[in-house]
C-alpha cells in the first residue's frame, strides 16, 4: 500500500530464523502481552483467593471469566483493526440506542442503573460496551482527517464522546462514564490536538470544577471530595473507607504480613476488598515489595502496549492502541492512587485483579484489538 | 501529487504521535512514581504507625470475671449457688438503630419497659467499647427460640451464657445469707481505682447480708484475655488470658436442717429466731421472717415485685428482725439479777415482800406489776431471786433496778453485749439502746430521771436490744460468762476461718462463780418448776413447754419477755387487709439455751426467739423456742440423753436428782 510499509515488511521477512514469531503472528497472538496478561491474571486470583477468605467459589468465577476473556481476546485478534473499523460507526449507534433504553428498562445494581436484563439473554452494561466503541469511533474519525484535529473536527470529536458519557452520568455512574470518556480523550492527545487548546481545557476544567462541586455534585461525590482532604472528618462514616485501607497497607510494611495473614482483610475492616479496595488487602500480605511488583507487572504490559502502537503500521492503528493503552493505565493508576490516599474515591475496580467478571471480559477485548493490531498487516500483505 | 502530499502527512502525523505516545509514557513513568511514593511513605515511614492502629482495630483486652465463691451451711449444703442462665445482650456498635430493635424485641419476647430503663441504667457504667450489655436476664427456652429465628432482623442482639447466684433455700437465707444485685453506680463510684479495675467483668455485687460482709472473699480477682474481634466485633481467636482466680468458698455456721426448722417452728407468726452454737459462737439459725425471695434481686427485681415488698408496711419482708432491736421486755432479768448479785444488792437470801406494785420514795406513782396486769392483782408475797426470775416478778427488779443505779445497770450489762455489737461479721446488725445518763442527754436532751431507772429494770422504756444481742447476751450465761462472740464464717475454702478480732470482748467475771450456777437453776426454773399448792410458785413457761412436753429428755432454761407495741402508723390502722387489735398486742420474746444443768454436757445452744404482736413470751415465744432447741439437740446433734445419764456417774445423778 506505502512504501514505508512495504520495507517494514520485506525487512520483516529477512529476518530468518525466527519460525516461532510467524506460529504467534499465524495465531494472531503477541507472546509478550499475553505473558504480561497471563502473569497478572495468576496474580489476581493469587490475590482474589485471599482477600475472599478462601472462597474456592469466588476465584473459579474469576478464572473462567479470565477463560472467556483469553477466548474472547483470541477471537478479536482473528480480525484485522480494520474490520472493527469499518463497523465503528454502527457499534457507536447501536452503543447510544443501548444506553438510551437502559435509561428506561434498565436494572438498577449497586446504586447505578447500568444493567439490561433482557429475557433470553445474560444481562450486560451497554457501558461496557462503549468502553470499546469510542476509542475505535475515536480512531476512525480522526485517523482519517489531516493532523493534528482542525476545531471543527474536535468540536464534533468532543460531541461524539461527551454524548455517551452524559447518559452514563444519567445512569448515576460517574466512574464508567470518566473512563469512557477518557479512553476518548486520549485518542484526541494523541491525535496530536495543539498543547493551546489542551491547556485552554484544562484550565476551563479546573476552574469548572468548584460550580460543579457546589451546583452539581450530589452529597456522596461531595462528601468523597471532604474525605479525600481529610479522612478523619467522618472515620466511621465516609472516611472509613479510606482510612481502614490506608492502615491495612501501611501495616504491610516493606515485606507484607504474608499470604492470608492479613488481619485488616481477614477481620473485614477492609470494605470491598475483593473489588475496589483489593490493592489494600495484596499491599498488607505482600507489603511493598508486592505492591512493586504488582506495578511491574502492569509496566510491562503498558509498555508492549505502547510498543504496539509505536509499531502500528497505520494511523488507525496506532491511535487505537495507544488509546487501548493509555485507559489500561488510566484504570490502574486511578485505582492505585484511590485505594493509597492519592485520589479521593471513584468507584472503580483494580483490572485484571479486581472481582468482576463483566469488566475483565471489555478488558479482554481491548487486549484483543491490541493483538491484531500486533499481527495483522505486518506479515501479510492486505 | 494527491499522494506525494499524503505521504509527507503521514510522516509528520506519526512524528507528532510519537511525540505525543512519548510524552505519555513520561507522564506514566511519573505517575508511578508519584504513587510508590506514597506507598513508601506509607509502608516504610508509617509503618509503625499503622501497624499499632491495625492492631487496635483487631485487638481487645477484656475482662474475664471469677466465678463466685459458693457458701456452705455448716454441713456442706449449698446456701448460694452459680447457676447458668442465657441472657440477651447488646453490643450497641453493631445495632443499626436500637429503637427499632428494641420496638421488634417487645413484639417477640414481650421486653417491658422496666428491661429497657435497667438497660439503660447499665449502658450508663463505665464501659469497654464492643462490649455486651445485658437487655434482659434468663430467657426462656421458647424465647431463646424466637431470638435465634428471628436473629438477622437483630444485628447486635445475641444470647450469651452466664453464671449467676441463686439461692436454693430461698427466703430461708434472704437476711442471713442475704443477695448480691447489680453493682449501681454510687457503689463503682466509691470503689478505688484498683477494686474497680477487679469489678471490671463483674455484674453483680453483695448487697446484704453474708454476701455483702465477704465479698471480698466471694469475688475472687479478675482474670484478662486479648482477643481479636473482627469488623463485627465477634472474636475470632484468643491471643492471651490471664486466668482469674475464683472467689472463695465460704462454709458457714449455719446449719440447713435447724434454720428450715426455726422457720417452720414460727409458724404463721411474724418474727425472729436467732440460735448460737454457744460452744464456738457460730450462728446456727437466724430467721427473719415474712422474708422474701432473693433470687429475684439478682437478676433484676421487676418494680412491681419490689413496690409489693416495699409497701407490705406490716409483714416489712425487707426489714431484717434478727438484728433490729425492740423493747427486750423481761428477757433482760437475768442479767440484771447476776448485777444485783455481782454488786452485792441482793445474795441468795435476800427477798422482799411483793404488793405487786413499787413506788419510789416520796413518788405517788405506782409501778404496777406488769406480769399481774391482767389478772387478779396482788402481788407475789415473800420473793427471792429465784422466785423473781421464774415468776418474772416486776416488783422484785423495780426495786432492784432502782438500787442498783442506771450507771452500774449501764455498766454490768454492757458487757453482755447490750447496746453494742459483738458479732464478728454482723457489720449492719444495729446495736439497740442500753440507756445511759449520757446517751438520755445527747439524744434526748434531758437529764436521766429514777423512773427511768425503773422502766428500764424490766427492759421497757429506753431500752431496746435485738435478737441477736439477746442470744449473745443468753449464750454468755450458759458458757458462765464466757465470751463467745457470735460470728457467721466457720471456714474458708475448707480451712477452718480464724477471724482477726481487733478488741476481743472480755468475759464476764462475777465475784462468785457460783451465780452463773444459781442464775442457770433460775432459768431453768422458768421451764421447769411446776405448778404447786403455793401461790404463784412455777415457772411462767412451765405450762407452755415442760408441762407440754412431760418426756422431754433435756432440760432447758429460759426467760421470757413481752415488749409493749409502741405506736402504730395511722396507714396501718387505716388499712382493712388485717385486724388492727392484732397490731396492738404485745410482742412476745424468749431466750433460752440447753440442756441446761445437765452433768454431762454443757449447754450447746442458745436460742432468742422474737415473736411480732405474739402477745406472751412464755406460751407462743417459750415453745418456739423449745421446738429448735428440740431440733438442733435431738435431731441434728442427736444426743441420747438416756444413755448419757445411764453411763454416767451415779452420785453426780443423785445430786441432781432433787428437783
Amino acid at each position: 500500500m506505502n512504501n514505508l510499509d512495504f520495507i517494514r515488511q520485506s525487512t520483516g521477512f529477512q529476518h530468518a530464523g525466527n519460525r516461532s514469531r510467524s506460529i504467534w503472528r499465524l495465531i494472531h497472538t503477541d507472546p509478550p502481552l499475553l505473558v504480561g496478561i497471563t502473569l497478572l491474571c495468576g496474580f489476581g486470583l493469587f490475590v482474589l483467593y485471599s482477600a475472599s477468605d478462601g472462597d474456592p467459589a469466588v476465584v473459579r468465577r474469576q478464572g473462567l471469566a479470565m477463560l472467556v476473556g483469553l477466548v474472547v481476546m483470541f477471537i478479536v485478534s482473528q480480525f484485522s483493526v480494520h474490520f472493527f473499523r469499518s463497523w465503528a460507526p454502527s457499534m457507536y449507534a447501536a452503543g447510544l440506542a443501548l444506553l438510551g433504553l437502559v435509561l428506561v428498562i434498565g436494572v438498577e445494581e449497586n446504586g447505578a442503573r447500568s444493567w439490561i436484563d433482557l429475557p433470553g439473554l445474560p444481562s450486560f452494561q451497554p457501558s461496557e460496551i462503549m468502553k470499546v466503541t469510542i476509542p475505535l469511533l475515536m480512531a476512525w474519525y480522526l485517523a482519517s482527517r489531516p493532523l493534528p484535529p482542525r476545531f471543527k473536527h474536535l468540536f464534533w470529536s468532543v460531541l461524539m464522546i461527551l454524548l455517551p458519557a452524559a447518559l452514563i452520568i444519567l445512569q448515576n455512574d460517574t466512574g464508567t462514564a470518566i473512563m469512557v470518556a477518557m479512553s476518548g480523550v486520549f485518542v484526541v492527545l494523541l491525535a496530536g490536538i495543539r498543547w493551546r487548546i489542551v491547556i485552554a481545557g484544562f484550565v476551563a476544567l479546573l476552574l469548572a470544577s468548584p460550580a460543579w462541586y457546589l451546583f452539581l455534585a450530589q452529597e456522596h461525590q461531595q462528601n468523597r471530595i471532604l474525605t479525600f482532604f481529610n479522612p478523619y472528618r467522618d472515620p466511621t462514616g465516609a472516611g472509613y473507607n479510606i482510612i481502614q485501607s490506608q492502615i491495612a497497607i501501611g501495616s504491610g510494611g516493606v515485606y507484607g504480613k504474608g499470604f492470608r495473614e492479613g488481619a485488616q482483610s481477614h477481620l473485614d475492616f477492609i470494605p470491598e476488598s475483593n473489588t475496589d479496595f483489593i490493592l489494600a488487602v495484596l499491599a498488607e500480605e505482600f507489603g511493598f515489595l508486592g505492591v512493586l511488583f504488582l506495578i511491574c507487572l502492569y509496566l510491562f504490559v503498558l509498555v508492549r502496549g505502547c510498543y504496539i502502537a509505536y509499531s502500528a503500521r497505520d494511523m488507525f492503528s496506532r491511535l487505537l492502541a495507544g488509546s487501548i493503552t493509555l485507559t489500561f493505565f488510566f484504570y490502574v493508576f486511578v485505582n492505585m492512587a484511590m485505594v493509597s490516599g492519592l485520589l479521593p474515591v471513584i468507584g472503580l475496580p483494580l483490572p485484571l485483579i479486581s472481582r468482576g467478571g463483566t469488566a475483565i471480559v471489555t478488558l479482554f477485548i481491548g487486549f484483543g484489538l491490541l493483538m491484531s493490531v500486533q499481527t495483522h498487516g505486518h506479515s501479510t500483505t492486505p | 501529487m494527491a499522494g506525494k502530499w499524503q505521504l509527507k502527512d503521514h510522516e509528520a502525523e506519526q512524528q507528532l504521535f510519537n511525540r505525543r505516545l512519548g510524552l505519555a509514557g513520561v507522564i506514566i513513568f511519573l505517575l508511578f512514581a508519584a504513587l510508590v511514593l506514597k506507598l513508601i511513605n506509607l509502608q516504610i515511614y508509617q509503618h509503625d504507625y499503622f501497624s499499632a492502629r491495625s492492631d487496635g482495630n483487631r485487638l481487645h483486652s477484656q475482662y474475664v470475671p471469677p466465678a463466685r465463691g459458693l457458701i456452705f451451711d455448716r454441713n456442706g449444703n449449698l446456701l448460694a449457688d452459680n447457676q447458668p442462665i442465657f441472657n440477651l445482650t447488646v453490643i450497641s456498635e453493631q445495632v443499626e438503630d436500637l429503637d427499632a430493635t428494641l420496638a421488634t424485641l417487645r413484639a417477640l419476647i414481650g421486653l417491658t419497659d422496666d428491661d429497657i430503663d435497667q438497660f439503660n441504667n447499665r449502658m450508663q457504667r463505665n464501659r469497654v467499647p464492643f462490649s455486651s450489655v445485658p437487655l434482659r436476664y434468663v430467657l426462656s427456652n421458647e424465647e431463646k427460640s424466637k431470638i435465634a429465628v428471628n436473629g438477622h432482623l437483630l444485628p447486635g442482639i445475641a444470647i450469651e451464657p452466664q453464671f449467676v447466684r441463686s439461692y436454693p433455700l430461698g427466703n430461708l437465707t434472704a437476711h442471713s445469707v442475704g443477695y448480691v444485685s447489680e453493682i449501681n453506680r454510687a457503689e463503682l463510684d466509691s470503689m478505688s481505682d484498683a477494686s474497680r479495675e477487679n469489678y471490671g467483668g463483674t455484674n453483680h455485687i453483695g448487697k446484704t447480708g453474708i454476701e455483702r460482709t465477704y465479698e471480698d472473699f466471694l469475688h475472687g480477682t479478675v482474670g484478662y484475655e486479648i482477643v481479636e474481634k473482627n469488623n463485627r466485633g465477634q472474636v475470632m481467636r484468643r491471643l492471651d488470658r490471664t486466668d482469674p482466680i475464683a472467689g472463695k468458698n465460704l462454709t458457714l455456721h449455719i446449719d440447713a436442717q435447724l434454720q428450715i426448722a426455726a422457720e417452720a417452728a414460727l409458724g404463721d407468726f411474724r418474727g425472729a429466731i436467732v440460735a448460737i452454737d454457744t460452744t464456738t459462737g457460730g450462728i446456727i439459725a437466724m430467721v427473719s421472717k415474712p422474708a422474701f425471695n432473693p433470687n429475684l434481686f439478682v437478676t433484676g427485681i421487676s418494680s412491681k415485685d419490689y413496690s409489693v415488698l416495699v409497701t407490705d408496711e406490716i409483714n416489712t419482708p425487707l426489714f431484717d428482725r434478727t438484728t433490729n432491736p425492740y423493747p427486750p421486755g423481761s428477757t433482760i432479768k437475768p442479767f440484771l439479777g447476776l448485777g444485783g448479785l455481782h454488786h452485792g444488792l441482793v445474795d441468795y437470801d435476800f427477798a422482799i415482800e411483793d404488793p405487786g406494785y413499787f413506788r419510789l420514795p416520796g413518788v405517788s406513782y405506782r409501778w404496777g406489776d406488769y406480769t399481774l396486769r391482767t389478772r387478779n392483782g396482788g402481788g407475789h408475797g415473800h420473793t427471792n431471786l429465784l422466785k423473781a426470775i421464774y415468776q418474772s416478778c416486776d416488783t422484785f427488779f423495780y426495786d432492784l433496778g432502782n438500787r442498783m443505779g442506771i450507771d452500774t445497770m449501764h455498766g454490768f450489762m454492757s458487757r453482755f453485749g447490750f447496746g453494742q455489737n459483738f458479732a464478728v461479721d454482723i457489720a449492719y446488725a444495729r446495736t439497740g439502746v442500753l440507756p445511759s445518763r449520757d446517751w438520755k442527754r445527747e439524744t434526748r436532751g434531758e437529764p436521766w430521771y429514777p423512773g427511768d431507772t425503773v422502766n428500764s429494770s424490766i427492759g421497757q422504756g429506753y431500752m431496746w436490744a435485738t435478737p441477736l444481742q439477746l442470744a449473745t447476751a443468753a449464750s454468755i450465761i450458759a458458757n458462765k460468762g464466757k465470751v463467745m462472740q457470735p460470728r457467721m464464717l466457720k471456714a474458708l475454702d475448707g480451712k477452718a476461718f480464724e477471724p482477726v478480732i481487733r478488741d476481743p470482748i472480755p468475759d464476764v467475771m462475777v465475784r462468785d462463780p457460783d451465780y452463773w450456777r444459781y442464775m442457770e437453776e433460775a432459768m431453768t426454773m422458768v421451764v421447769h418448776r411446776p405448778f404447786s399448792d403455793v401461790f404463784r410458785d412455777y415457772g411462767t413457761a412451765f405450762e407452755a413447754i415442760a408441762m407440754a412436753d412431760r418426756d422431754m429428755p433435756y432440760k432447758m432454761a429460759g426467760k421470757s419477755g413481752s415488749a409493749q407495741v409502741v405506736g402504730i402508723s395511722q396507714d396501718i390502722k387505716a388499712s382493712t387487709d388485717i385486724v388492727v387489735s392484732d397490731l396492738n398486742k404485745d410482742h412476745g420474746l424468749f431466750i433460752s439455751f440447753a440442756p441446761a444443768q445437765n452433768p454431762y454436757i454443757e449447754p450447746q445452744i442458745a436460742v432468742a426467739v422474737f415473736v411480732e404482736n405474739g402477745e406472751h413470751g412464755s406460751s407462743v415465744a417459750g415453745p418456739i423456742a423449745k421446738q429448735v432447741i428440740d431440733s438442733y439437740l435431738l435431731d441434728i446433734l442427736q444426743l441420747d440423753f438416756t444413755a448419757m445419764e445411764k453411763a454416767g456417774d451415779p452420785d453426780r445423778l443423785v445430786s441432781q436428782g432433787n428437783e
